[in-house]
């Protein structure tokens, strides 16, 4: 292959593109649509990050502002963890807007994240939303198949390909001077989005943040420019193997609609429809069963909690609870808080493991679809995959457990037992102690690992493309 | 003359994919409609059952202090589903259906959702709605932009220009063989989802069936305008499939995007707090601050003793109802800011059909915003009986026997449903109309 056979080639498809109306419009629409999503991404993440860290300030002062009481209202009195959004979900809104932003963590109850931004919309969300990353997966691979489909098919409608092979340019070089030409030019779109995208990642610079950002953006750029050229291969590969130009075109856009709406779209309602999951009544009428087989604290002859007390009556050697060197009720309670949190957990977990099942039918289908490899890998390198969502949600009911247990042992340690002499309040100084909420994003291992397989997937495309092209290079027909 | 564009037709192969793909999509849809309203039964049927219990085994052990029973108590409101929410889901996977409430502050129940997958709500539900919004259109474009087109590249146009009086005409009539033809896979989809679905055959139906049919109507009519241009294959495969894009995905998104930021709804988070402050800090304050307020809103019970130095259920309650209190007017504001959400999408989407579609599907479906914040409206009310019924056998210290149990078994709520068929179908219409007498016109030069 000669390099600047090759070059020229390609450089003759982008003055043929340039030359077509269809480009300019594309890139008036695309540059619009660019702004508007660059300004509506920023303006999102800004206002929402704004009220959610002012409200979440807000929860902190007022924990810290109670008076001295007994600590198990503190428990009652409880606090909030407010999701953040990333800086990447400037790039990629992924589930952001239909997973909860707001959970009340309290003793006792395990509260859904509520006030998704998809429970306040209108039917319109069902159409989806407008993002930098949306302009990548979606508008941009139309534009690939627009700009390419003729490349091969029309040169040969037009007899120029029998020309070109006449003039001693090989069959190689035609298709991989097409295919570089075609890349190349997809990569005008993808540069611009990025350029703007690192602007943002660069101007949000919370230190620790800073390289794991910016190590988020080099992954998703590598993906993406992985991904178009996958679909420009794919592009002159259905050009060359069609008889005529319409022919090509019509079987890509088949090809479009299959990637991006169909296929996971169909798989994602067939995952749903074979492993079908419990309402949230089910699952706590659930919890409630198995938490009533290991006892009951409201009954005295529970034998389960009479053989708790008696137990720790033994180890420390007295008659009556009120004789125990702790509070017996704080003892009582952090006991029962582990044990249900123990027992919600569980159920929570088998849950998540269906909706793993439900997705996972999708997941693999980027073997044969190289759209879902990308929509996968593009959200979760921005953190608004299900994962990322998951792991605020682990965090806060950590933290909830965390208050419940420390105001327990406040209570076990600090209160007196009924009948003997003592106050019924502690210090509000144990309030300032207890530290805030605070979320920390998902490590970046962690999203590899998450998302082995779409990696996979797509590197498999990858070398799938090359591989396609350098078949085409041998049995090419000229006519 | 039909007879013979009709078996012509039936002959292409891009009859034979339309037809198994319409009917496959649309029959996997109607499943997927069926599969939401089991589980919906499944739903009511647990907490019916979950209701009944739990009364049952907390009056056993709190039947002395009716006060902390109902501390526990959860009392049910069910959206009653209806069957043609089936065809279009719509919001009704996001909002849960039902809601189970203590009589405790109501605004923390509220909002509380049910659990959903949150990569099922990102792709949406493969509904019949979205069969006809995505797919029909699709079909039609596949079916009718190279009419002209293909005649004109395989060279048989002359021939038929020469045998033809009328060349518009001809046109006309190829075009109305695929119409017809779409639409009677469409009206077979709509009696077959009626069937299956057992959807009664209602005003609400035919809201729906006609609005499918100009909708269908109006993307015939863009087809056929884009044909008047008299352009290639390619051309028009192009053009359509970028208006249909711009259409379906991009203009909505940017509506919803734009709706989405400008109103923004910070409400939602501070009513949350606001209710927990409000409760809480009655615990520090003196009792009459609470009472005060409580007495204020319930003159009727100015007479209960409430002890400084004591618990007692008034005071309780009077916090919990205090909770509310506070975040009275910034609850409020959210649902206000919502319906004002609802309002700005609604108006926009008078000018684009599919826009218009989806919401007109959704709201005659029952399942759009609008009648998921009626029904928390009517949440509210529900709540408040149960609280006002509640409210004196619990501060008279009466028992758990004084409650006929019998009567608090879970409650339906129905939905009301009503719509202006000038407002559901001119838009559409008038949008169809005026494509279609711009490609009429086109064609005159023919």
């Amino acid at each position: 292959m000669r390099k600047n056979v090759i070059q020229l080639l390609a450089r003759q498809l982008w003055q043929d593109a340039f030359r077509s109306k269809v480009m300019l419009i594309a890139s008036a629409l695309m540059l619009c649509l660019l702004l508007f999503s660059a300004y509506s991404g920023w303006e999102n993440y800004h206002d929402q990050n704004f009220t959610r860290d002012e409200i979440q300030d807000e929860v902190e002062e007022s924990w810290e502002n109670n008076p001295d009481k007994h600590p198990h209202r503190m428990a009652h009195y409880g606090s909030f963890a407010l999701r953040l959004k990333h800086v990447l979900s400037v790039f990629d809104m992924g589930m952001e807007n239909f997973v909860g932003n707001a959970v009340f963590l309290e003793a006792h109850k395990q509260n859904t994240v509520n006030f998704s931004e998809a429970s306040m919309s209108t039917g319109l969300l069902r159409f989806g939303e407008v993002s930098l990353a949306m302009l990548l997966k979606v508008i941009v691979p139309l534009l690939i198949f627009y700009l390419g489909f003729a490349t091969i098919a029309r040169e040969r409608e037009n007899g120029t390909l029998k020309l070109l092979i006449g003039q001693g340019i090989t069959r190689k070089e035609i298709v991989f001077g097409k295919w570089l030409g075609l890349w190349s030019l997809s990569l005008v779109f993808l540069s611009a989005i990025f350029l703007v995208l690192l602007f943002f990642v660069l101007i949000e610079s919370h230190d620790s943040m800073h390289t794991d950002s910016l190590l988020r953006y080099v992954v998703l750029l590598v993906a993406y420019l992985l991904f178009f050229g996958i679909l420009s291969a794919i592009t002159i590969l259905v050009s060359a193997f069609s008889a005529t130009a319409k022919g090509a075109l019509v079987k890509l856009l088949g090809i479009w609609l299959l990637f991006v709406i169909i296929v996971p779209k169909s798989l994602q309602a067939m995952g749903f429809y074979l492993y079908p999951t419990p309402s949230k009544i089910e699952m706590e009428t659930a919890v409630e069963h198995d938490l009533a087989e290991i006892g009951d604290s409201h009954d005295p002859n529970d034998p389960h909690f009479k053989a708790m007390k008696d137990s720790v009556l033994r180890v420390h050697n007295v008659e009556n609870v009120e004789d125990l060197p702790f509070n017996y009720g704080g003892f009582v309670m952090s006991q029962g808080e582990a044990m249900s949190t123990k027992i919600y957990l569980k159920h929570q977990e088998d849950l998540y493991e269906v909706y793993g099942k439900q997705n996972n039918l999708e997941r693999y289908s980027a073997f044969v679809n190289p759209y879902t490899a990308i929509k996968n890998l593009s959200m979760a390198f921005s953190g608004t995959d299900f994962q990322s969502f998951l792991h605020f949600k682990d965090k806060a009911e950590a933290y909830r457990f965390k208050l419940a247990q420390e105001m327990n042992q406040l209570q076990m340690d600090l209160i007196p037992n009924k009948g003997k002499e003592g106050p019924n309040t502690i210090s509000s100084d144990y309030w300032k102690e207890f530290p805030p909420f605070e979320y920390h994003f998902l490590n970046i291992s962690d999203v590899f690992k998450n998302e082995l397989i779409s990696l996979l997937a797509l590197v498999l495309w990858g070398v799938l493309s090359i591989f396609g092209l350098l078949r085409l290079s041998t049995n090419l027909k000229a006519i | 003359m039909y007879s013979l564009l009709f078996k012509s037709f039936f002959r292409t192969k891009i009859f034979l994919v339309s037809l198994i793909l319409l009917l496959t999509v649309g029959v996997i849809s109607i499943l997927i409609g069926k599969q939401y309203l089991v589980k919906q039964e499944k739903t009511i049927a647990a907490a019916q059952v979950f209701q009944e219990e739990s009364i049952k085994k907390n009056v056993e052990y709190h039947s002395e202090d009716l006060g902390l029973l109902l501390y526990y108590l959860r009392f049910t409101l069910i959206k009653k589903p209806q069957n043609i929410n089936a065809i279009s889901i719509g919001q009704s996977d996001v909002n849960p259906l039902l809601q189970a409430v203590t009589i405790r502050g109501l605004e923390a129940q509220k909002y509380d959702t049910d659990f959903e997958n949150p990569s099922l709500l990102m792709s949406g539900n493969l509904d019949l709605g979205f069969v006809i919004i995505y797919l029909f259109p699709l079909v039609l474009i596949a079916m009718t932009f190279n009419l002209y087109s293909e005649e004109k590249e395989l060279g048989t146009w002359r021939i038929l220009a020469a045998q033809t009086s009328g060349k518009a005409k001809f046109l006309f009539k190829k075009l109305l063989v695929r119409i017809l033809f779409v639409f009677a896979v469409l009206i077979f989809l709509m009696f077959l989802a009626s069937a299956m679905l057992q959807i009664p055959v209602n005003a609400n139906f035919w809201a729906i069936f006609i609005q499918s049919v100009l909708y269908v109507m109006f993307w015939s009519a863009l087809c056929f305008w884009i044909v008047s241009f008299l352009k290639n294959s390619s051309f028009n495969a192009l053009a359509l499939i970028s208006i249909w894009v711009v259409l379906t995905i991009l203009i909505p998104a940017l509506v919803n995007n734009y709706v989405i930021n400008t109103y923004q709804v910070p409400e939602a988070l501070d009513a949350m707090v606001e209710q927990r402050d409000g409760y809480h800090e009655k615990w520090d304050l003196e009792k009459g601050a609470t009472m005060n307020e409580f007495i204020k809103e319930y003159p009727a019970y100015k007479n209960y003793p409430v002890p400084e130095d004591e618990f007692s259920w008034i005071w309780y309650y009077g916090m919990q109802y205090m909770g509310d209190f506070a975040a009275k007017n910034t609850s409020a504001e959210m649902t206000e800011k919502i319906m004002l959400r609802n309002a700005v999408s609604e108006k926009i989407a008078l000018f684009v059909p599919t826009m218009h579609a989806q919401l007109s599907f959704n709201s005659l479906a029952g399942t759009d915003m609008v009648s998921h914040l009626t029904f928390l409206k009517s949440l509210t009310e529900f709540h408040k009986n149960l609280r006002q019924g509640f409210y004196t056998k619990i501060f008279d210290n009466k028992s758990a026997d004084s409650v006929d149990w019998k009567n608090h078994e879970a409650k339906f709520y129905e939905v009301v449903y009503s719509f202006s068929w000038f407002k559901l179908l001119l838009p559409t219409f008038l949008i169809t109309l005026a494509i279609g007498i711009l490609g009429g016109l086109n064609l005159r030069k023919l």
